[in-house]
C-alpha cells in the first residue's frame, strides 16, 4: 500500500515538475520574443516550413473529411427527416470544430515532430553549445522564430482548411447526394457566422503556438544519443496533440457557451 | 590570463570536479588530460560558460565570470568542438563566419572571409557552399576550426580536436593548431587523451583526476614525472593507480 501511495507521489510530483518547467520555458519564450537581436531569415523560413509546405496535408485532411461529413450528416439526418441541413452542419462542424482541431492535429504530427527532432539532434550533437559561444541564445535562434511563426501562419492554414472541407462537403452534397450548387453554397454563408470564423481563426492561432513551442521544448530537453532524439519527437507530438484538444474544449466553452 | 580556484561540480550523487585549480597565462597553450570521465569536458563547459558550477571561481583576464557572467566575453572565444558540431542547415561558409552573419557586414565580404579562413585550415573555396553532411570527419574538423578562428578570439579552447580522425589527419589538425594558435597569439585550452596531440600543442600540462588536478607542468617535465597516475596514463598501462574499471 505504501508502495502505491509512493509511486502515485512520484508521478504526481514529477507530473508538476514537467508543468512548472513548461510554463517557464514558455515564458522565457514570450521574454526573448521581446527583446532584440529578432532572426529575421530563421523566421522567414519557419514560416515556409510550416505554412507553405503545410498546405497539401492540411488541404487532404480537410477536403476528404468535409466529404465524410456530409455523407455522415445526410444519413444520420435522413432518420429524422433532417438530410436538407447537410450544408449548415458541414460549416459549423468544419469551421467551429474539425477545421482547427484536425489541421491542429496534422501540424502536430506534422511540424511538432520535425522540430523536437531538429532541436534535439542539435542538442546531441552540441550545436544548441555551439550557438551559445558564438553569442547566439538558442532560445531567441531556435525558438522565438518557429513559435512566432506557428502562432501567425495558423490561422491561415485553418482558413484554407476550413474553405477546402466546405468544399469538399460540398462535391459530395452536389455529385452524389443531388443538392443544388447555389442553395448549398447560399445556404452555407448564410448560416455562418462571423463568431464561428473568428473562433476558428483564434483557435488555430493557439493550436500553433502549442505544436510549435511542445516541438522546441522536448526538442531542448532532450538526452542523450538516438533514443532521446526519439523519446523528444515522441514526447512532443504526444503533449502537443493532448494540449491542443484540451485547449479546444477551453475555447470552445470560451467562445459558445451557453 | 585565466585563473581557476576551487570549482566544483556535482551531477546528481556524483562530484564530477572537486575542487580544481589551474591557472593559463595569456598565449600559453595549456592541454588537460585525463581518463574518460574525470570531467575534463566539464570543465571546459565551465569556463566557457555553458555549465555552472556549483562552487569555486573562474577569473578571467581579471574578472570573475562566476559572479558576472560570460555574456560579455563570448566575442572573445573560439570553440573547436568534439564532433565539430557544425550547423546542418547552412552551408560551410556560413558556418564558418555565423557569429559575424549579424554584423551588418555584407554577405559577399563574409563569403571571402570564410574562403580566407578555409584557406588557413587547408581547405579550397569550392568548399564554402557544401553542407558539412557532405564533408569527410577531417574535412568537417577543419570547418569546425575555420569557424573557431574566424572572429580572431583571444582564447580558443579545443574538445578533443583528434576524436575519430586517422593519425595522419590527427598529425594535420595538431599541427594547424599549433600553427595557428602561436601566430595569433591565442590562450588555448585543449582537452584530450591523445598524447600525440599534447605533444604537438601543450606548452603546460594538466592531469585531472578523481576531480582535482593531479599533476600541472610544463610539456618538458611531463616524460620526467615520477607522479604514478601521469606515467600509467602516458605508457597506457593496465596497472597502476588508476583503476581501468570506471
Amino acid at each position: 500500500m505504501m508502495r502505491l501511495l509512493a509511486m502515485i507521489g512520484a508521478a504526481t510530483l514529477g507530473g508538476l515538475a514537467t508543468v512548472g518547467r513548461m510554463a517557464l520555458f514558455t515564458a522565457s519564450t514570450f521574454r526573448h520574443l521581446v527583446t532584440q537581436p529578432f532572426y529575421g531569415r530563421e523566421f522567414g523560413q519557419a514560416l515556409f516550413q510550416i505554412g507553405f509546405l503545410s498546405l497539401p496535408v492540411v488541404g487532404l485532411t480537410a477536403l476528404f473529411t468535409g466529404g465524410a461529413l456530409a455523407l455522415q450528416i445526410y444519413s444520420g439526418g435522413a432518420r429524422f427527416s433532417a438530410e436538407a441541413v447537410v450544408p449548415q452542419i458541414v460549416a459549423i462542424g468544419m469551421v467551429r470544430e474539425l477545421g482547427p482541431v484536425l489541421v491542429g492535429l496534422m501540424i502536430a504530427a506534422r511540424v511538432t515532430s520535425s522540430i523536437a527532432a531538429e532541436i534535439a539532434t542539435m542538442k546531441v550533437t552540441e550545436q544548441i553549445d555551439a550557438l551559445v559561444t558564438l553569442s547566439t541564445h538558442p532560445m531567441k535562434y531556435l525558438t522565438v522564430p518557429r513559435v512566432l511563426a506557428a502562432t501567425l501562419v495558423m490561422p491561415a492554414l485553418v482558413g484554407v482548411g476550413d474553405i477546402i472541407g466546405i468544399l469538399g462537403g460540398y462535391i459530395v452534397g452536389t455529385e452524389r447526394l443531388g443538392f443544388n450548387a447555389a442553395s448549398y453554397l447560399q445556404n452555407t454563408v448564410d448560416f455562418l457566422e462571423q463568431r464561428d470564423i473568428v473562433s476558428s481563426l483564434v483557435k488555430g492561432a493557439v493550436f500553433g503556438f502549442i505544436a510549435a513551442l511542445m516541438g522546441c521544448y522536448y526538442g531542448m530537453k532532450a538526452g542523450r544519443g538516438a533514443s532521446g532524439v526519439g523519446a523528444a519527437t515522441k514526447g512532443a507530438v504526444v503533449a502537443a496533440a493532448v494540449l491542443i484538444l484540451v485547449a479546444n474544449l477551453i475555447l470552445t466553452e470560451a467562445f459558445f457557451s451557453i | 590570463m585565466i585563473t581557476i580556484s576551487g570549482l566544483t561540480k556535482t551531477f546528481g550523487n556524483n562530484a564530477v570536479l572537486r575542487g580544481v585549480d589551474l591557472h593559463v597565462d595569456k598565449g600559453q597553450s595549456l592541454v588537460v588530460i585525463g581518463g574518460s570521465g574525470t570531467g575534463k569536458s566539464v570543465l571546459i563547459k565551465c569556463i566557457i560558460g555553458l555549465i555552472t558550477p556549483d562552487a569555486g571561481q573562474i577569473i578571467i583576464d581579471g574578472q570573475d565570470v562566476t559572479r558576472s557572467g560570460h555574456d560579455n566575453l563570448l566575442h572573445r572565444f573560439g570553440m573547436l568542438f568534439q564532433a565539430s558540431a557544425l550547423f546542418d542547415s547552412l552551408p560551410v561558409w556560413e558556418n564558418v563566419c555565423f557569429r559575424m552573419l549579424r554584423s551588418g557586414q555584407s554577405r559577399g565580404d563574409l563569403r571571402d572571409l570564410a574562403a580566407e579562413k578555409l584557406r588557413r585550415v587547408g581547405l579550397g573555396p569550392d568548399v564554402a557552399d557544401k553542407f558539412p553532411a557532405e564533408l569527410s570527419g577531417g574535412m568537417q574538423k577543419r570547418v569546425g576550426l575555420a569557424r573557431a578562428i574566424a572572429a580572431d578570439p583571444e582564447i580558443i579552447f579545443f574538445d578533443e580536436p583528434t576524436a575519430g580522425l586517422d593519425p595522419i589527419m590527427s598529425g594535420v589538425i595538431n599541427d594547424l593548431i599549433r600553427e595557428i594558435t602561436t601566430e595569433m597569439g591565442a590562450t588555448a585550452i585543449t582537452i584530450t587523451h591523445d598524447m600525440s596531440s599534447v605533444h604537438a600543442i601543450a606548452d603546460q600540462v594538466a592531469m585531472i583526476h578523481d576531480g582535482v588536478v593531479q599533476w600541472h607542468g610544463n610539456i618538458g617535465a611531463l616524460d620526467q614525472t615520477d607522479d604514478a597516475h601521469v606515467r600509467q596514463f602516458i605508457t597506457g598501462s593496465a596497472t597502476g593507480p588508476i583503476p581501468t574499471l570506471r
